[in-house]
Parts: structure tokens; C-alpha cells; sequence
């Protein structure tokens, strides 16, 4: 520094008065929220109950295995995993349609998806579970299948799909998420084939190739890198959904943290714990998906 | 429930009329698969979990047993409350076994067999509300709130016996006694002994007004699809001699007397 440069700034500091004044008053709030809940609220916390059934330990195999609540969120994921996986196929195949030449196809997608996105994600799931399930299931013959048999009962087919004898109900609530989401993943889609500039399928036609061949090679690819990151965002949104599969009887977390709260009638601790879980479980992927997004747009440059 | 009474009517009727051609032998039907399905919904003591996992309660007990005299093994199909009904229908399991007791509009679309036990709906008040109440008359008034678990008898039993109150419906019995202990509700109705443990559990806070009198006398049956008679006839009948050798009740004054018998099994 010399006599003629301007003299150094004071570094501003990054919390101002104005900043402590609002932790003041939201800690006030807190603090006096959880003071009112303890005095209006009669009951007595014991939190010991609802962990124990998290994890239990197993005589047999002298270790700790999972109990009802971890096993209700590993039926949980498998659902959101399978669904989004089923959804997503819907929701491209469905999207296309959306935005092709075809009148009839555009008509077919277009109600499907109006129906599913004007109804109740409740109502829809009674309708196809007791209605839908209970006549197509039993003719496709999957209500007998043997939960004894070699495939059923090996390792494998109990990590993707759980207990073999609650296949059906499983199947029943997985492809009902898939229809439901798939509704809007079929608008992702289209939103991102419609984004893809007019001009690329002008241009590559111009060059000579194919519909099929735009379509394929320079419309799809490009029309994947935007959708990803809402479709990320509808996983996320389909973990949750998957708690009203619960009404269906489908032992996910949502419907054994009912029977844990009635059995130990540990309402309130309960329900805060799987609370817990679901923002735990949505977290982790909104964190993991955020971090892909940034590998890729770095790939990018 | 969020779906209205007509809403699920409607499913029903439309579900009965399509399954018109059900086969009508359930008796069969198990023994060639083997396995006795049977759906339940937890309800203590009726059926609930013990700490590792496991169901236990006096519905199981009576479904391990029925199984045991068929010959097969049994499956328990946990299934909520509320869709209980349909989901027989829909023939994801063969038999109700869940303290459900027999009322006319139920028997409309399900089979039921005679009564195998017989619960009653209990009362339990607040103290801080309504202490001095002992008579029905002191319930029965516009200025009293009355809680009870959706969809089931508590809450027709509250409409009946006391119309003037006010019903506070809840999804849970839980819930519906939380209210009571919080002071926002005079009394809950809901099926004995639970109103009993819970006053066991909150001395200070909850009291029976009526002792241990029950306010309506239910009538607990197994259901089933309607069109089957043999299968009535064998459930029927093992329910009478089970009655007469005493086991059911046995089995009964082991799980609702006290819950000193079970307390330990339960994350109590």
C-alpha cells in the first residue's frame, strides 16, 4: 500500500445486528412452542419403547438384525425403487406421445395423464387395489405363487421384493405408484423433448437423417440431460407418496408405524421417529442427486 | 376416513357384483393351498406385536388354533381397519378373525359365524372434566365432548346412548384417548378392557364412571364371503366347542383380565 491508494475496507462481517435480533426471536419461538407442548400436552415421553423396534437381537444368530420399523423401510425403498423405475418407462413411452404426429396416441396420452393428475392419489389407490388387483391378479395367476419354491424363497428375490408371500400386495401397490407417477413423469418428458430446440430437428432433417433417426440420436439424448434432474425430484416425491400405499395394507414404513403406535401406544414418539426416517432417507438422495448434478454439469464444460 | 360412507358403498356393491360367480368352497380351497389366511388388524389385546416383531394376542391364539384343527399352517394377513371388509371380498385372505363384532350392516355383504367372544364398549372420563359424572344422563348433554375410533361401533354407541353429546371421531383409539388425557374431550367410548388399562395407566388423569359395566354387550364373530355354507358350518361349530370346553375363555381372561400375564412380551 502506498500513500495514493484508497485506504484498506473494513471486512464486513457476515452477521449483522439485524441477524442476531431474528435468531432471537425465532429461539424465543421455539423454545417457548416446546414449553407450551409439554405443559397442554399430558404424557410421559419414553422413547426406549419405539427404538426397540428399530433393531432387535436375534438369539439365533447372536447379532443384531433389523426389526419391524427398519424392515418397513427397506419395503419402502423397494417400492420407490421399482415404481421409478416401472414410471420412468411409462413416463417416456407416454411423453413421446405426448408430442408426436400421431392423433390417437396423442389422445391416449393425454387422458391418461389428465386422469391420473386430477385425482386424489387415495382414491385412485382404492380404486385400482379392490377393484382393478382383485379381478386381473388372480387371473394372471399370481395370487398362487409358490412362496416355497426354489426362486421365491432365495436371497435374491427376497432383497428386490421382500417376504414372497406378500408379493401380490406388493406388486398391487408397485404398479399403482407406477401409474400414478408416471403421470408426471410423462410431463417431465414432454417438457423436455418440447425444450430441445426446434431448430436441431429441422436442422438434422435438413441433413438427411431419418425421424427415427433425429428422434434416436439428437432429440432423446439431449431431452435425458434436462429431465434428469426433475426426475431426481420425483423420486424424491415418490418416497413420500409411497406412505399412502400404507391404506392398501402394504407393510411399508408408513403402515408399521401404525402397528407400532397402537401396540405400544407410544404415539407421539413413533411418528416423530419415522418423521425422522422419511427426511433422513430424502435427504440422503436429494444430497446424492445434487452432487451427481454437479459432477455432470462440470462434465459439461 | 377420507373416503365418504356412499364412495365405499359403491366400491363394495360394484366389487360383489363382479366376484357374483365366487367359487363357494373355502374349505378346500385351504386345505389344497395349505396355509389358513387370515386378515386382522392390531387392536390390543386383540392382536398386536410383542418386541421382536412378532404378532401375539388373543385373535392370534384363536387363529393358530382353528389352523391347527384344519391341518394347515396359518398366515396372518395385517391388513388397516378401515379396508378390512373389501379386502375379504377381494379374497386376500379367507377369514376375518379380528374381534369384529356383528352388526346388520356388515352382515349385508359379509358372513358372519356365531359369536365367539363378547366385548362391550367401555367408557373412561376425565377427571380434570368430568369428575362427579356416574350417571349416563350427566354424559348425555350438548355441553359434553365424547372421542371414539372412526368407523367402528364405539362411535355408533356414542350417537346412541348419548345424542345430545358431542362425538369427536378419531383414526385411532390412541389418539381419541389422548384428547380425553389433554382435557379437549369429557370421555372416549372404545371397546373394553382398553379403557381399563388406560385408567390403570393414568390414575390422576382418567377414571371409569361406570366401574367395570360395560355400555353396550357386542357379539365378536369370525367373517366371511357370503355363498359359502359349509364353511359357516365348520367355523360355526368349532367356535361352540371351543366355547363349551372352555378354551376360548380361558384364552380370553388370559389377555383382557389383566395385562400382568402379557405385560413382559410387549414393549411395555
Amino acid at each position: 500500500m502506498d500513500r495514493n491508494s484508497p485506504p484498506p475496507v473494513k471486512a464486513k462481517p457476515r452477521l449483522t445486528a439485524v441477524d442476531y435480533l431474528l435468531y432471537a426471536i425465532v429461539a424465543i419461538f421455539i423454545f417457548y412452542a416446546i414449553y407450551r407442548v409439554n405443559d397442554v400436552l399430558v404424557y410421559t415421553w419414553n422413547w426406549s419403547k419405539v427404538f426397540g423396534f428399530l433393531v432387535k437381537f436375534d438369539q439365533e444368530t447372536q447379532s443384531w438384525v433389523s426389526n419391524l420399523l427398519l424392515q418397513g423401510l427397506w419395503t419402502t425403498l423397494r417400492l420407490a425403487i421399482w415404481a421409478t423405475v416401472f414410471a420412468t418407462i411409462i413416463g417416456i413411452v407416454m411423453g413421446y406421445w405426448r408430442t408426436c404426429e400421431n392423433l390417437t396416441l396423442r389422445i391416449i396420452s393425454r387422458c391418461y395423464v389428465e386422469l391420473i393428475r386430477n385425482m386424489p392419489p387415495v382414491v385412485f389407490i382404492f380404486i385400482f387395489y379392490f377393484f382393478v388387483s382383485s379381478q386381473i391378479f388372480p387371473a394372471l395367476g399370481i395370487e398362487d405363487i409358490d412362496s416355497e419354491g426354489a426362486f421365491a424363497s432365495s436371497g435374491v428375490f427376497h432383497f428386490m421384493f421382500g417376504d414372497p408371500r406378500l408379493f401380490s400386495n406388493f406388486l398391487a401397490g408397485m404398479i399403482c405408484l407406477s401409474l400414478f407417477e408416471g403421470a408426471y413423469i410423462t410431463e417431465i418428458v414432454r417438457a423436455g423433448i418440447q425444450s430441445t430446440a426446434r431448430g436441431q430437428w429441422e436442422a438434422a432433417r435438413a441433413i438427411g437423417l431419418s425421424h427415427f433417426n433425429v428422434l434416436r440420436d439428437i432429440i432423446i439424448p439431449q431431452a435425458i440431460r434436462k429431465i434428469l434432474p426433475p426426475l431426481a425430484g420425483q423420486f424424491i416425491t415418490l418416497i413420500k407418496d409411497s406412505a399412502i400405499i400404507s391404506l392398501i395394507s402394504i407393510q411399508e414404513l408408513t403402515f408399521v408405524a401404525t402397528e407400532v403406535a397402537a401396540t405400544t401406544t407410544r404415539v407421539f414418539e413413533t411418528w416423530i421417529l419415522v418423521g425422522f426416517m422419511y427426511f433422513v432417507l430424502c435427504y440422503s438422495f436429494a444430497l446424492l442427486f445434487a452432487h451427481l448434478e454437479r459432477r455432470a454439469k462440470r462434465s459439461l464444460q | 376416513m377420507i373416503i365418504s360412507k356412499t364412495f365405499k358403498t359403491l366400491i363394495l356393491a360394484a366389487i360383489l357384483l363382479l366376484s357374483a360367480n365366487a367359487s363357494a368352497d373355502l374349505l378346500g380351497d385351504i386345505q389344497k393351498r395349505g396355509t389358513l389366511k387370515i386378515g386382522m388388524s392390531t387392536f390390543v389385546p386383540w392382536a398386536m406385536r410383542d418386541k421382536d416383531g412378532n404378532l401375539i394376542g388373543f385373535e392370534i391364539d384363536v387363529a393358530t388354533k382353528v389352523a391347527e384343527d384344519m391341518g394347515v399352517k396359518v398366515e396372518f394377513v395385517p391388513t388397516a381397519w378401515s379396508g378390512i371388509i373389501p379386502a375379504l371380498i377381494a379374497k386376500k385372505f379367507d377369514l376375518i378373525i379380528g374381534g369384529m363384532s356383528i352388526t346388520p350392516q356388515r352382515n349385508l355383504t359379509v358372513n358372519f359365524t356365531v359369536p365367539y367372544a363378547h366385548s362391550g364398549q367401555q367408557m373412561a372420563a376425565s377427571t380434570k372434566l368430568a369428575s362427579g359424572f356416574d350417571s349416563r344422563d350427566d354424559f348425555n348433554s350438548s355441553s359434553v365432548t365424547i372421542a371414539c375410533r372412526r368407523g367402528a361401533t364405539p362411535c355408533q354407541a356414542a350417537k346412541d346412548l348419548f345424542p345430545k353429546a358431542t362425538v369427536l371421531r378419531f383414526d385411532d383409539d390412541a389418539q381419541a384417548f389422548q384428547e380425553v388425557v389433554n382435557g379437549n374431550a369429557h370421555a372416549m367410548i372404545s371397546s373394553a378392557p382398553k379403557p381399563r388399562f388406560w385408567s390403570d395407566a393414568y390414575p390422576t388423569k382418567i377414571f371409569l364412571p361406570f366401574g367395570n359395566e360395560n355400555l353396550t354387550r357386542g357379539d365378536e364373530a369370525f367373517a366371511m364371503r357370503k355363498g359359502d355354507h359349509d364353511a359357516m358350518n365348520f367355523f360355526s361349530n368349532w367356535i361352540t366347542i371351543n366355547t363349551s370346553s372352555g378354551w376360548i375363555k380361558g384364552r380370553h381372561d388370559y389377555w383382557f383380565q389383566d395385562q400382568s400375564a402379557w405385560k413382559d412380551m410387549v414393549s411395555q
